[in-house]
């Protein structure tokens, strides 16, 4: 469901480089403006690849997730944050460690707009995760100089996660055949539950550790001549333009920050939104579409050789 | 290919080894020299130091096993003390047993370039090996797959494949059919014994089932408690009394073979005798016999339960996808008191089907009734009271620290009271009463097996359902199990296990029903379900059906029934 599934289409074809500088591009945007036409306008950028790319369901799974996660934000936020000058609610009296509480209009946007920070993060990921190949982003850390035994430990984290959540499946029902019952009873009842799922399943992952090793050394692994890499991330010319230009947006965005543009008081009234803030996210946003747009529009024009293509 | 290797490829010398933390010698005083292009079967009980001995032709023992080690081990000319396991990587090929645990790779293409990169070979290099090795281990298919999209067998090839791209001399393979169904198993044998042949690669195989392989081998070493016991030619060492001894299984042509030179003149069998290996050559050698054995009377002794019925399955359709059903329109009674064997291909829907009975799985379409409980309404909790359940693989099973606690755990977690004694009674049936306060997962494989049992057992369930419990054990502790089984059974109990050893589902119990593709296909009593069953047909009846113009009944299974079925129609023809 929220794993990579191979599929002709034109993000899933476009090189992983340039999406992950942009992906990358997004996640530090998101982090240094907090104002809100920038923050919705980043969500509406990851919005196209996921349409052009046919990977809806898949990323709706992560943004839901990040949908739940809002109220939470939100309700932590005013609960702890009394900044603020339009009071929505007060209660009155002290309470000791929160102080007097009050939920102020302008903490309970601030905290609607973190969790559309958290969306923003969540969709532009989400979006990597379903349309790279795990195997390119590998290849992507090798040509940024990782070192080797960082880049394998992660491949083969990878790797047995199917193995692991099967795992995980056998062994619940073993334990559910035993009479435990996983959902029942209060919270730390069925915590207390889950260990005799955790143990077989450690003592297991232990134990096939060991055998993956051996497997590794038999085949050579360890040999102190340097390794070479059968498969290394192509990127042509226009890969290397696209992710030029994708990087360009961020530095753009951060010019833009250093010169004061797009920046939002939310205490202790909220700011208006100024034209420069709408501009900016405009530009923004064009920026980090346009590379999308563009390899959709080549890619229907071009739609007969496409399938023939490359790969 | 490496060609500085000559004759004499594998070599060892007085070699001893003990892991370290054992009191017990893996291996004591093993010396064998084993020829370039020669196919050695290396055979013996579990624990027998076979999978120890293989891991010291590539250096993992003692390099990444440690341990007490003496004596010589040379391998293409290099002493394996000295040298890496990566530079006896290139010479020596290694399979292990589980499929799983050594695709390291998220794709079958990448899997084979990783021994190749480890030794820093060209990326030109690489492509060329990767298309060879692919082509012949026959998965050109395959060269896009993530391991979780491909079968066991699959699996197993790709290890092969990414072994051979190195171009070793010697390929050592552990058990690599022990996980696999018949069909997966003969796919992995046939592609070793191409490699044997046509490239002239030294195979040692570790196998179990003897009646697969036998028949490819130039040579059989036998081991026993770290001894070798037997060396030599297959048909020479399977009259050797000790194999016998070790508890290893004898293919069943081979056994009814010995037993008829032993009960009756030899000349029963003519001149020109010798030991069949394959049915084949059994039909021709017993041929002579079985024709004067015209016109028995013979009929096979079969139970016909009549009790209660207990578990009735009713048109179940079921499907993690909606599109995809993996049981379609599967309907069965089972009665109390029956012990059935559930037969099928990998993926043809038997573990999904024995999930239905304890409420693990929930039918889509259809109905499930057990001990008069609907699944659909009752838990798995509640069901769990009356139907045990032993998994596939032990490992799953174990939690607890000791033995003892281990089997007492689903009592405490059921509610049960005198637990003491409930455990020490199962303990005792399953010979576990020595490892009561061990670490259930410091055991041997077939230790393990016994405690998840007993774990089950110690409540005495009405219904006992077992997934696959022979899986990777050696002849006699399957038959050891079996028979604990059929105890139970006869306590007015009942048994379904699933398995893909025919064998087995030959000599026990009393039903046999096999499932393909999701569907029931065959379900009867067991004589007349596995006889001319192709592809689940035990030996013999495959050896008898050619016979059946004789007179010889064509429900024969099993060595014992031939022998009774030869037995009388001697008797009769007037010896």
């Amino acid at each position: 469901m929220m794993v990579y599934k191979e599929a002709n289409t034109p993000i899933h074809r476009m090189n992983a480089m340039p999406k992950i500088i942009w992906a990358i591009t997004i996640l530090i945007l998101s982090l240094i403006f907090d104002n809100p036409v920038v923050l919705i306008l980043l969500f509406v950028a990851t919005i196209p690849p996921a349409v052009f790319g046919k990977i809806i369901k898949e990323w709706s799974f992560f943004v839901k997730f990040g949908l739940f996660f809002i109220p939470v934000i939100v309700l932590l936020n005013i609960a702890f944050n009394h900044n603020g000058e339009h009071i929505l609610y007060s209660l009155g009296y002290d309470l000791p460690f929160f102080g007097s509480p009050v939920i102020t209009l302008e903490a309970l946007f601030y905290g609607i707009m973190m969790g559309v920070r958290l969306l923003v993060i969540l969709s532009a990921f989400a979006i990597i995760t379903v349309s790279v190949h795990p195997d390119d982003i590998l290849m992507l850390m090798l040509k940024m100089k990782v070192p080797y035994k960082s880049v394998l430990i992660v491949s083969l984290s990878s790797r047995f996660i199917p193995t692991l959540l099967s795992d995980v499946e056998t062994i619940t029902d073993v334990q559910r055949t035993r009479g435990l019952e996983l959902d029942r009873g209060s919270i730390i009842k069925r915590i207390k539950n889950r260990f005799p799922v955790l143990v077989p399943l450690l003592a297991n992952s232990l134990e096939r550790s060991v055998e993956i090793a051996e497997a590794m050394e038999a085949r050579a692994f360890g040999e102190n001549k340097k390794r070479t890499f059968y498969k290394e991330l192509k990127l042509s010319n226009a890969d290397k333009l696209v992710s030029v230009f994708i990087f360009s947006t961020l530095l753009v965005g951060i010019i833009a920050r250093f010169l004061g543009y797009g920046i939002y008081e939310y205490y202790p009234v909220l700011s208006p939104i100024e034209l420069e803030s709408i501009i900016l996210g405009v530009l923004l946003f064009s920026m980090l579409v346009i590379p999308y747009v563009s390899v959709w529009i080549t890619y229907n024009s071009s739609e007969p050789l496409a399938h023939g293509g490359h790969q | 290919m490496n060609r500085e290797c000559g004759e004499g490829i594998v070599l060892t010398e007085g070699l001893h080894f003990t892991y370290s933390g054992s009191q017990t010698p893996a291996l004591v005083d093993v010396s064998i020299a084993i020829d370039e292009g020669e196919f050695v079967l290396l055979a013996g009980p579990s624990g027998s130091g076979k999978s120890t001995l293989a891991r010291c032709l590539n250096g993992l023992v003692p390099h990444f096993h440690g341990g007490k080690f003496g004596g010589r081990v040379v391998v293409c000319g290099l002493d394996t003390r000295e040298a890496t396991v990566a530079e006896l990587a290139r010479h020596v090929g290694f399979v292990f047993q589980d499929p799983e645990n050594q695709l390291v790779s998220m794709e079958v293409e990448r899997e084979i370039a990783f021994g190749l990169e480890n030794i820093g070979l060209p990326k030109d290099v690489i492509g060329k090996r990767i298309e060879e090795a692919l082509d012949t281990v026959g998965i050109l298919h395959l060269r896009k797959k993530h391991p979780k999209e491909l079968s066991g067998g699959e699996k197993q090839r790709v290890a092969i494949a990414s072994v051979l791209a190195l171009h070793p001399n010697v390929l050592v393979l552990d058990e690599p059919t022990s996980e696999l169904d018949p069909q997966g198993a003969e796919d992995v044998l046939k592609v070793v014994e191409r490699l044997n042949d046509e490239l002239g690669i030294t195979v040692i195989l570790i196998e179990h089932r003897l009646d697969r392989v036998m028949h490819l081998v130039d040579r059989v070493i036998v081991m026993n408690r770290g001894r070798i016991i037997a060396d030599g030619e297959p048909r020479e060492v399977m009259r050797d009394e000790r194999l016998r001894e070790t508890g290893t299984e004898i293919p069943p042509v081979v056994d009814l073979t010995l037993k008829v030179m032993e009960h009756y003149e030899p000349d029963v069998l003519r001149d020109g005798f010798k030991i069949p290996l394959t049915v084949k050559e059994g039909r021709k050698i017993l041929r002579p016999l079985f024709r004067r054995v015209n016109g028995v009377g013979w009929k096979p002794k079969t139970h016909h339960q009549t009790g209660k019925i207990v578990i009735s399955i009713e048109n179940v359709w079921f499907g993690y996808e909606y599109d995809q059903p993996i049981l379609k329109g599967v309907s069965l009674n089972v009665r109390k008191g029956e012990f059935v064997a559930l037969l099928g291909r990998n993926a043809s829907g038997k573990t999904t089907l024995l999930k239905h009975l304890i409420g693990l799985n929930i039918p889509s379409k259809g109905r499930v009734v057990v001990c008069g409980l609907d699944t659909r309404e009752a838990t798995v909790a509640e069901l769990a009271r009356h139907v045990g359940f032993v998994f596939q693989n032990p490992n799953d099973h174990l939690i607890a620290d000791t033995v003892f606690e281990e089997v007492a755990f689903p009592l405490k977690s059921m509610g049960y009271d005198n637990i003491e004694e409930r455990v020490k009674e199962v303990l005792k049936l399953l010979k576990l009463e020595r490892y009561r306060d061990c670490y259930p997962r410091s055991l041997s494989g077939g230790e393990k097996q016994r405690v998840a049992i007993a774990s089950v057992l110690a409540f005495k369930p009405e219904i006992l359902i077992l997934d696959e419990p022979t899986r990777g054990l050696d002849f006699s502790l399957k038959e050891y199990i079996m028979k604990i089984l059929d105890g139970y059974r006869k306590n007015g109990r009942t048994v379904i296990y699933s398995t893909h050893d025919v064998e087995t589902a030959a000599r026990h119990g009393d039903r046999a029903v096999i499932m393909s593709e999701g569907k029931i296909v065959i379900d009867d009593e067991k004589h007349k379900g596995l006889a001319n069953a192709l592809l689940f047909s035990p030996q013999i009846n495959r050896m008898i059906q050619s016979f059946r113009r004789y007179g010889v009944p064509e429900e024969i299974l099993t060595v014992e029934e031939a022998l009774e079925v030869i037995d009388i129609g001697l008797r009769r023809g007037g010896r």
